[in-house]
Formats: structure tokens, sequence, C-alpha cells
């Protein structure tokens, strides 16, 4: 280690320095009286001492000893053979007279430390035991007792013997007690030996040292800059927000409008508008979340639809046949998709160019477990146009995925009931594999017809949690929506 | 979706390539392949192709697929002396019918369980779980036509598959297992549907189960296949049915149908023609195929195709039931052509992209609320009303509640944000102090969407002039004019709570949150609160 110069030394750690040449080792209490700091300041200096070498802190173990009730009760009433010795008086006396007067125990517990103590001789004569008392000596388990009784607790003076039996006949208990012993090192020795000159320090620049222009006399005190400080959080956005606003943001960069709308839907727009059979699976109880309401829709277009469903209107599709049911297209539930939205926007917006994209939430009947919720976001974007293909859409999940940030992709086709050539895109995810990430397609002649929708409509979904929890590691889909806020706090805001 | 087992020794030998090739293409007609095993994978196919729901259905696919075989597959139809009738008593019940006999099959424990599988399949994904389709699939020798479909009495007992003894219709709707599963088919029917033969024995109780007489077995030859349903596709399923076990060398014969005086025979397996113009495939698909190359990659998907001027004439196989406009067509070009073929283009339209408002507020009070130092929760919107407005103290009013919900926390969606603020402070109460969080976001008031901030702060010296102090600021940016007075929230301490007014109406509360609240969600600190409409 290099030698240590007085610089080096804050003004406590000079003072505490000081103080140690005074004692050979004291404890924390005598240093700061000595140093007249207070306590916590004299350990934290004593302890930065200790890292430069120039004082050491040892912990010394000392025990205390204090009174069991029964101690108590001897200490103010006397110990038991003391008693029976002092009832006594000088004659022999039988164990049968002891007895009337002194309980069992008490008796035999007498009877043992009497001999001990050398106090009384104990014959057995015929069928008694006899008493003969000799002299009393001074008795130290006494004075022990009432020193602690008095709440002295410097017994250095006895016989550790003497506490031994004390202990062993439970009238006194022992506490562990650990105390630091500071003392200097040699070379925290020399050094004040060459002369410590004491500072005044600064450790926080005050407006009335910084007006004053004082701070320039002062000694400012360094910091160590790798001292660890107080860890704080800032408050900020959710981390999946940050990544439904990069994904908004890309949108938004590719000319796209953002459109939201209504979480109860009729089956109309959730559902036949979209061409999906009134006795589809997805519609039933077990999958959607329906309501006990009846909403409006809008009766001219429920004649196409209705049209579409049963014949294939005129337009070459032969429909699904059966009847198409008015009321069933009223019942209202919780969107399943958000393509409830988009296609509510194409209705109410036939004429093209439309780029538009939604990020919402969409309920399914799900039950919870670490990948399925009854509640999740998803997003979706729509490109209608004359003259867009197939390869197109290709395109826009291409340039999506790739400002995502995946940049292999591939394309395997798909089923979606409203989307015909329908396609699932998959991402190649390092480790992982390839990664079906969403769904995409060309709406069916079924669902643009009846709104008066006279060009291709390209549409693609993608179903945000899954890739958020591939970015933030998250194993459970849950903790999005239920955060850790200790997770929350530390999450970095940089993770793509 | 229908997960089909394809053994790759059965595979190999029906499509005539080794397996890694099939395994390594499938998914490129439309598959995701769920696990490789040693001596199988197990295939997930889209409901839309009911066709594949069958190893031998796949292997005709990508024999077209890998161009082994391809064009439309033709089979033979004889015709039988099998006969049915179909009784006027079964027309108000499960009026639809179509019969087949396939003969001279192998069958074995391994070719009759995936053909189990397939009618499985079936059931669920053209019979809408035997509601508008079932099949039943007969020994043929056991039984003797003509047969008669009708509409029966309850009481007539017969001895059901699974079973050693005879049960009635109404007994086996109450103990098999299949009859307790389907029942609800029945629901309010007086007469059951019901097969039976020339002497009177019970072929089977459509939709639920078939006679123990006519179990398929190892020594089964030729079947006697009926599917009985509530509208006309049962003929499609016959038709996946039929082909499938040709493609096992059955020889499949029609069987005649007697209703309403009238004859006809079924299966019919003759294609249906479809017209495509080379300028809609292009069109839509964005390439540049000419009627030769549209016919080829039919003719890949086992279409017939036939060219002509403008286009292709298509033969439609009778087992696709997924063909209902010439789109659908014209994706099996794409799929033919190679998904993995084209060259993505990205369409270059002029458009101006353009926030929605709501989410600019909503944007612009994040940002606020993260400089008043909340950091952003994003909750669940289902919750229940015992936490929202027993535990919140609450009365029970705008409630939006779902009708079957899974489970007991999940039957309303919130009206407030509040309450999923306050349960995620309770998850995280073994955390450091002060906890400060916020939310905008979405709630139902009685189905009608509106938009909420809200935010909570929780630690030890929480109290109404920390809150108000936050709302105050947070209606400052808003920029509105606003007066505040008591409010009579009983979620919040009276005396510690108030509410915010814009032109007479109110539009937010604020306050210190009820120590019975605070409790309710198992928390011991000291909560203030604020929840601003801003719809």
């Amino acid at each position: 280690m290099a030698r240590i110069n007085q610089n080096d030394l804050t003004a406590d750690e000079k003072r505490i320095l000081l103080a140690l040449t005074k004692v050979e080792s004291t404890s924390p209490e005598k240093l700061a009286s000595l140093a007249e700091i207070n306590v916590e300041t004299a350990m934290r200096s004593a302890f930065l001492l200790e890292q430069k070498g120039l004082s050491k802190i040892t912990e010394k173990t000392t025990e205390t000893y204090s009174l069991t009730p029964e101690g108590i009760l001897y200490a103010e009433s006397g110990l038991p053979e003391q008693r029976i010795i002092e009832f006594m008086g000088s004659k022999e006396t039988c164990l049968s007279d002891l007895k009337e007067v002194f309980s069992d125990q008490e008796a035999k517990i007498a009877l043992g430390w009497l001999r001990k103590k050398g106090w009384a001789s104990i014959e057995k004569r015929k069928d008694e035991v006899v008493i003969t008392p000799l002299s009393i000596t001074r008795d130290p388990q006494k004075e022990v007792l009432n020193l602690l009784h008095m709440k002295n607790t410097d017994l250095k003076r006895f016989d550790p013997e003497v506490i031994k039996a004390l202990l062993n006949r439970n009238l006194i208990v022992a506490t562990e007690k650990s105390d630091r012993v500071i003392s200097l090192t040699d070379e925290g020795r020399r050094l004040a030996a060459r002369g410590i000159e004491i500072i005044e320090e600064i450790t926080q620049l005050t407006p009335d040292l910084i007006r004053s222009g004082k701070w320039k006399e002062k000694h400012l005190r360094e910091y160590d800059v790798n001292a660890p400080v107080l860890e704080v959080f800032g408050a900020k956005k959710h981390p999946y927000r940050r990544l439904l606003d990069q994904m908004r943001k890309i949108f938004l960069e590719m000319g796209f409008e953002e459109i939201r709308g209504d979480i109860v839907q009729t089956s109309f727009w959730n559902f036949d508008a979209l061409f999906q059979p009134q006795d589809h699976p997805a519609r039933e109880m077990q999958d959607t979340f329906y309501l006990d309401s009846i909403g409006d829709i809008p009766m001219e277009l429920a004649q196409k639809v209705k049209a579409m469903h049963e014949r294939g209107g005129d337009i070459g599709s032969t429909g699904w046949g059966g009847k198409w049911n008015l009321e069933l297209a009223r019942t209202e539930v919780l969107r399943t998709h958000t393509t409830a939205i988009t296609i509510k926007h194409l209705a109410d917006n036939p004429n093209p160019p439309v780029k538009a994209f939604c990020i919402g939430r969409a309920y399914r009947r799900e039950t919870i477990d670490s990948t399925h919720l009854p509640e999740f976001t998803q997003l979706e974007g729509v490109v209608m146009d004359e003259a867009v293909s197939f390869k197109n859409l290709l395109g826009c999940l291409a340039e999506f995925y790739k400002r995502m940030g995946f940049e292999k992709l591939r394309f395997r086709p798909g089923y979606f009931p409203y989307t015909e050539p329908s396609v699932e895109p998959e991402v190649y995810v390092e480790g992982l594999g390839w990664m079906e990430l969403g769904g995409a397609g060309i709406f069916r002649h079924e669902v643009t017809a009846p709104l008066g929708i006279r060009h291709p409509v390209l549409a693609w979904g993608l179903g945000v949690g899954r890739l958020a929890m591939l970015h933030l590691g998250l194993k459970d889909l849950r903790d999005l929506y239920r955060p850790d806020m200790d997770w929350l706090w530390r999450c970095p805001i940089c993770q793509w | 979706m229908p997960m089909v087992t394809l053994r790759y020794k059965d595979l190999e030998k029906l499509i005539g390539t080794d397996k890694n090739t099939i395994i390594d293409k499938v998914p490129m007609i439309g598959a995701d392949v769920e696990r490789i095993d040693v001596d199988h994978a197990d295939v997930e196919f889209f409901p839309d192709r009911p066709d594949l729901f069958s190893i031998e259905g796949v292997a005709r696919a990508m024999r077209g697929f890998l161009e082994i075989e391809t064009g439309l597959p033709r089979y033979d139809v004889k015709s039988s002396k099998v006969s049915i009738t179909i009784d006027k008593s079964i027309r108000p019940i499960r009026p639809h019918l179509a019969c087949a006999v396939v003969r001279d099959l192998q069958l074995d424990t391994n070719s009759i369980e995936p053909l189990m599988s397939l009618q499985e399949h079936l059931h669920w994904g053209i019979g809408r779980d035997r509601k508008k389709v079932s099949i039943g699939i007969h020994d043929l020798s056991k039984i003797k036509s003509p047969f008669l479909y009708k509409a029966a009495d309850p009481d007539i007992e017969f001895v059901p598959l699974d079973f050693d003894y005879p049960l009635s219709m109404r007994k086996i709707l109450e103990i098999h297992p299949k009859g307790f599963k389907f029942a609800h088919i029945l629901d309010g029917m007086k007469r059951y549907p019901l097969i039976v033969d020339a002497a009177d024995n019970v072929l089977s109780f459509p939709p639920i189960i078939n006679s123990a007489l006519t179990m398929v077995t190892d020594t089964t030859r030729d079947l006697f296949i009926e599917v009985t349903g509530t509208d006309a596709s049962v003929a499609i399923a016959l038709n996946i049915v039929v082909t499938a076990l040709a493609e096992r060398s059955g020889k499949v014969e029609s069987v005649k149908i007697f209703s309403d005086g009238g004859v006809r025979k079924t299966p019919n397996l003759s294609p249906t023609i479809r017209s495509l113009q080379v300028k809609d495939v292009n069109s839509l698909l964005g390439l540049d195929l000419n009627a030769e190359e549209i016919a080829r990659n039919l003719r890949k998907m086992r279409f017939g195709a036939t060219i002509h001027e403008e286009g292709v004439d298509v033969e439609v196989p009778a087992y696709r039931a997924d063909i209902l406009h010439a789109c659908d067509l014209i994706e099996d070009v794409a799929i033919g052509y190679g998904y993995d073929r084209f060259k993505p283009e990205f369409p270059e339209i002029a458009t101006i992209g353009k926030t929605h408002c709501i989410e600019d507020k909503f944007e612009l009070l994040r940002d606020v609320m993260i400089g008043l130092g909340f950091s952003e929760v994003m909750t669940f919107t289902l919750t229940n009303e015992k936490v929202h407005f027993d535990d919140m103290r609450r009365p029970r009013s705008n409630v939006t509640r779902v009708k079957h919900p899974i489970s007991i926390d999940q039957t309303i969606v919130r009206s407030s944000i509040l309450p999923s603020l306050m349960e995620i402070l309770s998850l995280n109460k073994h955390h450091g102090l002060p906890q400060k969080i916020f939310e905008v976001g979405e709630v139902l008031l009685n189905g009608k969407n509106a938009q909420r901030l809200a935010c909570i702060s929780m630690h030890s010296t929480a109290n109404f002039a920390e809150i108000k102090s936050i709302a105050e600021s947070v209606l400052r940016e808003l920029g509105t004019e606003f007066t505040i007075e008591k409010a009579d929230d009983t979620a919040f301490l009276e005396g510690r709570r108030a509410r915010i007014l814009v032109y007479g109406s109110n539009i937010g509360v604020f306050g210190e949150i009820h120590p019975d609240v605070i409790l309710n969600f198992g928390l011991d600190q000291p909560v203030v609160a604020f929840e601003l409409d801003i719809s």
C-alpha cells in the first residue's frame, strides 16, 4: 500500500487518529467523546482509517451476568444454606427438625452447599441425618448475588469458579455482548507522530457560502466517486407501453391513420360483417363474452350481409347457406378482435385509399394461464386501394417486422375466416427459432362487397403480448398487467 | 385445430417419398407441425380444410404439392343394392342424410384408429360437435338392407357401443358417456332419430351412438356409412370419409335414398366446375402468371384444370369444403406457386399518418403524470363486483356484466380505474414506499366506453393536501376552468374527499382512501387517490 499522507484524510478521520493516540484501544463511545464527534461519524471514520491501514477494529466479546428470579429471591433473603445455618445457631440439628421449618427442597439444596462450603458436617446416625455447624466463612456466592442485585456488573475480582457455580445453581444467567475495540496500527501511530493538522472541511455547499465567497477559503470534502449512494428510480411509462408506442410510431411513419372504437360491439360488427357464419365455433359462449344487451345495426347493410351469408350475394360465392338470423347479429359482445373496429372504419370510408391501424384490447373467453388471458392487446393494420395485392400485403408485413427489428421473416399459408388468401408471417428469433407472430390476409369479397368496398383490403393483426414477453423476458403474460413494482422500477427503457 | 397423427411408415407408403421431404414441405400447404417424434409427427391443419383431417387426405394433397401425382383425383362409384328410406317422421328433427358403401377394405387396428379420429375431427370441423353433422360407420355384413331412417319412441331399446346390455334411447342419454355428452342436441324432442335395418335391428341412434351390433373390427371388410344432419353439408362430410377410404383402395359404392316418393344416389363424387380468370389471379396476388402456370399450380393442389381463352376451368374435388368463391381458388394458386417465392413489395400509396385525438390526450396525460412522479401501469379491465364495488365501499352501479364468466374473478368490465390500482398496490405491499402509480385507459359505463385517468399514492404521510396538489396540477395542464367541492364517494374518508366540477358537471374525485378500503385490499398505509373522466 502506498504510504498515506495526512492530506488523504478527512477532518473527522484526523480527529479519530489523534484521539486514538491518547488511548491504546477504546470503545466507539469513548472514542467519540475523545474526538468530540458523534458515535456514527466516529465509527465511519474509524472504518475508513482501517481501510487505509491506519486503525484496527476488533470485536471483543464479553459476558455479562444478571440474576434469575431465584437469584433475586436469594439476594434479598439469603441463600438456603445461609438461612439454615443461621437458624441452627451452634446446635446440632436433625434434618427432620429442619424440615419442619424449611421446605424439602430448600433443605436438600442447603445440605449439599453446607458441606461444600465447609460450614457444617453431616452424619448419618441411626435413622437420622444430623447436621453439626462448623465455622461460617466469607461467602463469595452471596457477594456476587448482592453486587448483581445492585446492578453492579464488575465481577472481575471473583474466582470464575464462583460464577460457574452460580450459573450451575441457575441463580444467574450470562449474556454475551460484543464490543468493538478500536486501536491504532503502527502505520497510524507513525502518521500521527509526524503531526496532524486539522483543517475545517465543508461537506455541503450552502447559499451563504456561495454568496459570501467563503467557500473558496474552506476545504471542500472530496467525494469517493465509487462510494455507493441511495438508489432512486424515475417514474416512467410501462415497458409494454413503450413497445406499443414503438409500433404506433412505425404505423404513423408508414402513413397510417390511427383509429379506435368501442369495446362493446354487436355480433354484427364483430362476426357477421366479417362473414363469420352464425354457427361458427368461435361465436359460441365458450369462446366469446356475450352481454345481456342487444344493439342497433344498420338495417340496409344488414340485408346485404344476410344475402351474402345465405346465398353469397351476387359475387359468385356460394355463401354459407341456411338462414341468417338478425336477432343473433344484434346480440352484444366484448369485441373478440380489433378487426371489428377496422371493418367499421372501412364501412364508413369505402373510398380508396385507406391506410389505418388500431391498437386496443380484445376479449376472449380463455382460461387464464401463463400464456393465455381473457383480455389482451391487439394491433391491426389495413390497407385498401386500387390494385393492391397479396405481394403488397407481404411487403407491408416485411416492412413492419423489419422496423420492429426482425431481419429474418418467412411466410406460410394460414387460415382466417374473413381473409383469402391468408398468411402466417413468422420471424426468426435467435435461440428460439421461427416464431409465429401474427396473421394476415386479404379480406374476402364476401366481407368487402356488402360494405361497398370495390378494392382489395390488405389486413394484418398481431397479438402483442407474445412479442412483449419475448422482448421483456417475461415467463408469464399476467406480469404485464399485474406488475411487480420493483420490476417496473428497474426495467430499463432501452430494451430494443 | 384438429391434430392429425402422421405415421412415417404409412405416410411414406401413401405418398411415395421420404418422410423428411414431406415434413419439410407440409407447412407450406398450410399446417403447423406440432411435434416430431421417432415414428410419427403430429400436425395441425386448419379448420377450413376438413379433407386434410386424415393421413389419407394429407397424402393425397402432398402427392400433388410434391408433383408426384397432380390434377383431380378420380374415384369410381359403382351402384350397390343397398338402399335406405327417409321416413317423414324424421323431417322436422334431422332431415339430411347421405350414405355410402365401401367394400374390400383391409382394416387393422392401425387403420381403424385414424378412421375414428377422422370421424371425430369431422364432427368438430363440419359437424359443429355433431349438431349439424354426425357420421356413423358400420360393418355392413352385420345388417340387412333396406334400411329405415326415422324418428322413434325414446323407449326403444338396443345395445349401444361400449355396453353389453340393451338400454332405451332415453336411458342412453342419461347414462352412456356419449349420450350424456350430446343429449343437449336432442333437447325438447319427443322422438329421437334412429336407423334400423330390414330386420328392425338398430344401426345407430344419430347423432349419439351406434349400436354394438355393427361395430367395426379388424375382420370388417365392407362398410356402410351414414351421415345425418341438419343441412346439406352431410354430403361433403360423406365425401371426405369415402375418398379417404378410397385412398386405401376401398371400393366406393352408392346407396339409394328414398324420400318423399323420390329417389337419389349418394355419394356424388363428381367435381364442381368453376371458372378462373387469369387477370383476377394476377391482380389479387400481384403476380404475372399465364394460364398454363395457373393451371399447373391448381393441379398441384389437386384441382382439375383446363385452359381456355381468358382463363382456366377448374374442377373442384367433391371433398373440398372450402371453395366458396374464386378467391379460395386463387389462394390455392398462391400456395401451389409457393408463398416462399413471392417477392414482398411495400405498396406505394401516398397517405399522411394521423394520430387519434384520444390517444394524443392519453399521451399528454402520461407525460404529466410521469412528471409528477407516478409510474404507469396497465391493468386488467375485467374484474368482479366484490373487488370493484364492495371492497371499495361503493354501491354497485353502471355495471357491464358478461353473461358467462370464466371465473368468479372476472364477471364485469370495470367502471372505474381506482380499484385496479388498489389491486396493484395490494400485490406490491412487500416493496418499499412511497408507491405512486397511474393508469390512463378505458372503462365501461353500462356498456359504453369512457376514458379515465387515475392515480394513487401510498406512503406513511399521504394526505388530502398531497392529492389535491396533484389533482390541481393535472387540471391546470388540461387548461379547463374547474371548481372543487365536497364529495360523497364512500371509497374515500368523509371530510377528506372532494369532487371536481367543470361547467357544473362532475368529472372527477380525489381524497384519502377510506381505512376500511385500505384494509380490504390487505394494506395498512395511508393511500390517497384521484380519478378523472377525460372523455
